[in-house]
């Protein structure tokens, strides 16, 4: 049969009809790889790169001579990836016998369909090294990073831990976490849609950078010497605390904080032995991270108490810089002093009888205070306070610290203004109260107290020493002078001679502080000493919570630290003084 | 419509004036290179394609790189063989055989109910003698010889629209439907009644009758997307999986984890190859991303190692390939050399729009291959054939000097 043109003209039309949607499909090709590329790019990217992080090594927490009391042991991250498993049941049951883990759980996390799945995490090395020799497919065994502490539970307070990822959680690991964790590294690696990692496609890879060496003031002889003592002593005396503090009262340089019980660093979450006695029944049902949170405390800095006795000296350095009493000045105690229409008795009911103002100090005369007290007045005695820090913070660099509780000074009247002459009806840290101490002491001087002392990098090419303010002058040389020699009496002739040690020269204040409610009759023990007493160069700090038995600070606490000077002054180049 | 049709038929026919013209002519031998080396070229970016999407998973599953790309080999050299067979093959005797071809279309369709292998719950193949014959290529080809010769042979009464529909239903409806039918296959269905429209179409004089079926099929399509975009029904518990795919032609992510898989993964190849694409061998995509992506997908890895440009370049190939056989459909020395030439071009082109719409999600997702880049044996030796079949009409195309 003919062709006609019209024949011809409808074959151009189908063609020009077919033209025509090429060119509508160019234009949506044009669409999709020009405006939704990046789009599309980023979310084939997705599919196609697995992101693997490289942990970075944490710094090492030395001590003031490069003793290691933090650091990293390799442990093991074991992962499955579903789409390489090829014998399910043999990966679970392997699983299940090396990790000790449930075996529905296992079996769920390996049925899951996902790019990769964590089964366990810190895994000790040797048991990586056992699941990696099974050579099962599917099955990765990566090394990783876990902190790792020498001393177990020595400076356990301090120090703190770091979490599962490595971050710091307490302490100074929190605190200098930052410079501690490093960068982590990461490696971009491209896989096809079973999870397999391609070969000779380009991986990107960012090393981690390891983190910063931190140096502190501790010194671990000191502090493995005050725990030993403290856990002694609490074992002595039954205690549910007991506390020590080492510093330099030149400088605010903490040797030591030992705040028993302390806990184990390597095991964070488990509530010990210890602390189970402490928390006793009705602790058992406190939900778990109660139990951790008390566990952790730091009763140092975290808690409050009523400083009594120790805090006299607060009140003397302020009568001898207001010249509110001279020094050779006579008190007759009768055994009691009536404020207001208050009788306010003195620990010796009899009476201390007559004393020089150095006397009342060293027989801790509680009627000579409030005479004291109130002759500086409610405003020099804030004004005093807060010179000596115990208003505010002392800046340590360590989280949590308490704030002061105390009354507003508008509202304060005779009777409050007795009892907070002789450390009652206030509260403060213990720590706190050392670094007034060391104020008064050290020729004027509030220091901040502190643990780090210099940031190292790995390398240890760039060293960044810390630096801490110095607050001069808050008292006169002179008051300090006067302080020191009174203080000495104290542990020389006073209620401090249980801390006296034969040719050391040794100042320190005692106290017996009360806990609330005063019905409770649970004391705090405590003993605040220094040495050499005319040029400090050491201070250091011992509570006893609820002591059983003799309760009295200067019975129990000051000879626990004449034990611990016994000990450290030689080690500290403290040397007897020729006679 | 009467009147449309009389007023046509009284128009003086103008072949007049041509057959004027052709006697002056001089016969020369003619051949169609450009048609010939724009299918060479599409056979070799086809090889290669399936090389570079095929090799990566072949190792994977046969540990050989090579498996599909020897098979494609030897597929393209028995395909080439077959296309000199049927360039040498004058086209006219296809219209004394058209029963012949149409029979044997049809046993081959019932030989898939008793001997056909199941992939994927359809029967879509038949071994013989050891090759995996696609029914539905056969077909397409069978259809075009047919509908060709019953428009040829009805002559000059295959001018009213009831012989339209009749073409329509008996070329169609047998071959179109018994494919749908019997082998569960709705995509090569409809391409093969769409060969027969067209061929349907350029026979038939008018064009009333088509543009007004056109439109009214345009209506219906629109209420059937206003429809599908009210519908609330999710497509995971959609009635049936061609519902469900309509669903997922709307919102492809939302069913990326599922229905919408392949479609979602498409778009990420084609986006991410952008302008200039990653460059052959680098597709991520084809790692198992796209299963099976040397097939119906090919092009969407195209897409990303070659970039927006290349995505262009093949469809110029294309765009050339298919102006050619317009142009022999245009010269063929008569009607059935026209029909036959229109049929292979309807062939090629709906199968190149379909596959691009789909891989591109322009419309839902429906398993068509990518003509002569696209895995597959019968598919190839087929398309050869045909080309062969427009070669030789070509060939006897007389032209002026």
């Amino acid at each position: 049969m003919r062709l006609y043109t019209r024949h011809r003209k409808k074959v151009l039309f189908l063609g020009t009809a077919f033209f025509l949607m090429f060119v509508i499909l160019i234009v949506r090709l044009s669409y999709l790889m020009i405006f939704q590329s990046e789009y599309y790019l980023e979310r084939a990217q997705d599919l196609h790169e697995r992101e693997r992080n490289i942990k970075a090594a944490r710094g090492n927490i030395l001590d003031t001579n490069g003793v290691v009391l933090a650091t990293n042991k390799t442990v093991c991250t074991i992962s499955v990836i579903h789409s390489q498993i090829q014998d399910e049941d043999a990966v679970v049951k392997m699983l299940v016998d090396e990790l000790e883990l449930d075996e529905a759980k296992v079996r769920k996390r390996v049925q899951k369909v996902s790019a990769i799945e964590r089964i366990a995490t810190n895994i000790e090395k040797e048991k990586g090294d056992a699941i990696r020799s099974y050579d099962y497919p599917g099955v990765k065994v990566d090394e990783d990073y876990k902190r790792y502490y020498p001393f177990g539970n020595l400076a356990s307070k301090v120090l703190g831990f770091t979490g599962s990822d490595n971050q710091g959680i307490l302490g100074l690991e929190a605190k200098y976490d930052a410079s501690l964790a490093g960068a982590k590294g990461q490696i971009l690696t491209t896989t096809d849609a079973w999870g397999i990692e391609l070969k000779g496609v380009k991986e990107n890879r960012q090393e981690p950078k390891a983190g910063n060496n931190l140096y502190i003031s501790m010194d671990y002889n000191i502090q493995k010497y005050a725990q030993q003592l403290a856990e002694r002593v609490k074992e002595e005396k039954q205690a549910k605390h007991v506390s020590m503090m080492v510093m330099n009262p030149q400088n605010g340089d903490i040797l030591a904080m030992v705040n028993v019980p302390e806990y184990d660093l390597n095991q964070p979450y488990v509530v010990t032995d210890a602390q189970k006695a402490l928390l006793g029944e009705e602790g058992a049902d406190l939900p778990k991270m109660e139990q951790l949170n008390r566990m952790w405390r730091n009763f140092c800095i975290n808690d409050t108490y009523e400083p009594g006795s120790v805090f006299k000296m607060v009140t003397a350095t302020a009568a001898v810089e207001t010249k509110s009493v001279s020094l050779e000045e006579h008190f007759t105690c009768p055994g009691y002093a009536v404020v207001a229409d208050r009788r306010i008795r003195c620990h010796k009911t009899t009476g201390h009888g007559t004393q020089t103002f150095a006397e009342t100090v060293a027989n801790s005369c509680n009627p000579a205070f409030i005479e004291w007290g109130r002759r500086v007045g409610t405003e020099r005695f804030y004004q005093y306070m807060g010179k000596l820090g115990l208003l505010q913070r002392t800046g340590i660099d360590l989280a949590g610290e308490a704030s002061t509780i105390i009354h507003k000074q508008e509202k304060v009247g005779e009777v409050e203004l007795a009892t907070m002459s002789f450390g009652q009806s206030f509260q403060i840290t213990p720590l706190q109260m050392i670094r007034a101490a060391a104020a008064i002491v050290n020729g004027g001087n509030l220091v901040t107290p502190h643990f780090a002392v210099k940031m190292e990098s790995p390398d240890g090419n760039e060293i960044n020493e810390m630096e801490y303010s110095i607050q001069s002058g808050v008292i006169e040389p002179e008051t300090s002078e006067t302080m020191r020699g009174i203080l000495k009496q104290v542990v020389e002739t006073g209620g401090g001679h249980k801390a006296y040690i034969e040719g050391f020269s040794i100042g320190g204040k005692t106290a017996t502080s009360q806990k609330l409610p005063r019905s409770s009759h649970k004391y705090i023990a405590s003993f605040v000493g220094f040495a050499p007493a005319e040029h400090p160069k050491v201070m250091a700090m011992c509570l006893i919570d609820e002591p059983q038995g003799v309760y009295y600070g200067g019975t129990i606490a000051a000879p626990v630290v004449k034990e611990l000077f016994e000990n450290i002054l030689p080690y500290l180049e403290i040397y007897k003084e020729k006679e | 419509m009467e009147n449309r049709e009389q007023r046509g038929r009284r128009r003086p026919p103008q072949p007049q004036r041509q057959r004027k013209r052709r006697k002056k002519a001089v016969r020369r031998k003619y051949f169609d290179y450009t048609l010939l080396i724009m299918t060479m070229l599409l056979v070799g970016i086809g090889i290669t394609m399936i090389y570079s999407t095929s090799s990566y998973t072949a190792y994977v599953k046969y540990n050989s790189a090579e498996y599909y790309l020897k098979k494609q080999l030897l597929y393209s050299i028995l395909g080439l063989g077959g296309m000199y067979v049927t360039y040498r093959i004058d086209y006219h005797k296809y219209q004394k055989y058209w029963k012949a071809a149409g029979i044997i279309a049809v046993i081959m369709i019932l030989a898939l109910i008793p001997f056909g292998t199941k992939v994927n719950g359809a029967k879509r193949w038949l071994r013989f003698m050891g090759l995996s014959i696609q029914v539905s290529d056969v077909v397409k080809l069978a259809v075009i010889i047919v509908t060709a010769s019953m428009i040829c042979n009805m002559g000059k009464r295959y001018n009213k629209m009831r012989y339209v529909f009749f073409i329509w239903m008996f070329c169609g409806g047998i071959f179109a439907g018994l494919i749908w039918v019997v082998s569960n296959n709705l995509s090569s269905a409809i391409i093969i009644f769409g060969i027969v429209v067209m061929i349907a179409f350029v026979g038939y004089p008018y064009y009333l009758g088509h543009l007004s079926m056109l439109g009214a099929g345009g209506i219906a399509g629109f209420f059937a997307y206003q429809y599908l975009q009210r519908s609330t029904t999710s497509a995971a518990d959609a009635d049936n999986f061609r519902h469900a795919r309509m669903l997922v032609w709307l919102n492809p992510e939302k069913y990326a984890d599922t229905v919408g898989y392949q479609t979602v993964q498409a778009l990420y190849a084609i986006g991410s190859g952008g302008i200039f694409g990653k460059g052959l061998g680098n597709s991520l995509q084809k790692l198992g991303f796209i299963p099976e992506s040397q097939n119906d997908m090919i092009f969407a890895i195209i897409c990303e190692e070659f970039g927006l440009f290349g995505a262009i370049f093949l469809m110029t190939v294309f765009g050339i390939l298919l102006w050619r056989i317009v142009h022999v459909a245009q010269n063929s020395p008569d009607l059935f050399g026209t029909l036959l030439a229109v049929g292979v071009f309807a062939h090629i082109a709906i199968q190149v729009v379909l596959n691009i719409a789909v891989v591109t999600n322009t419309i839902p997702n429906t398993g068509v291959s990518l003509p002569f880049i696209s895995y597959g044996g019968s598919s190839s030796v087929i398309l050869l054939a045909e080309i062969g079949i427009l070669l030789n009409i070509s060939a006897q195309i007389t032209r002026e000097v």
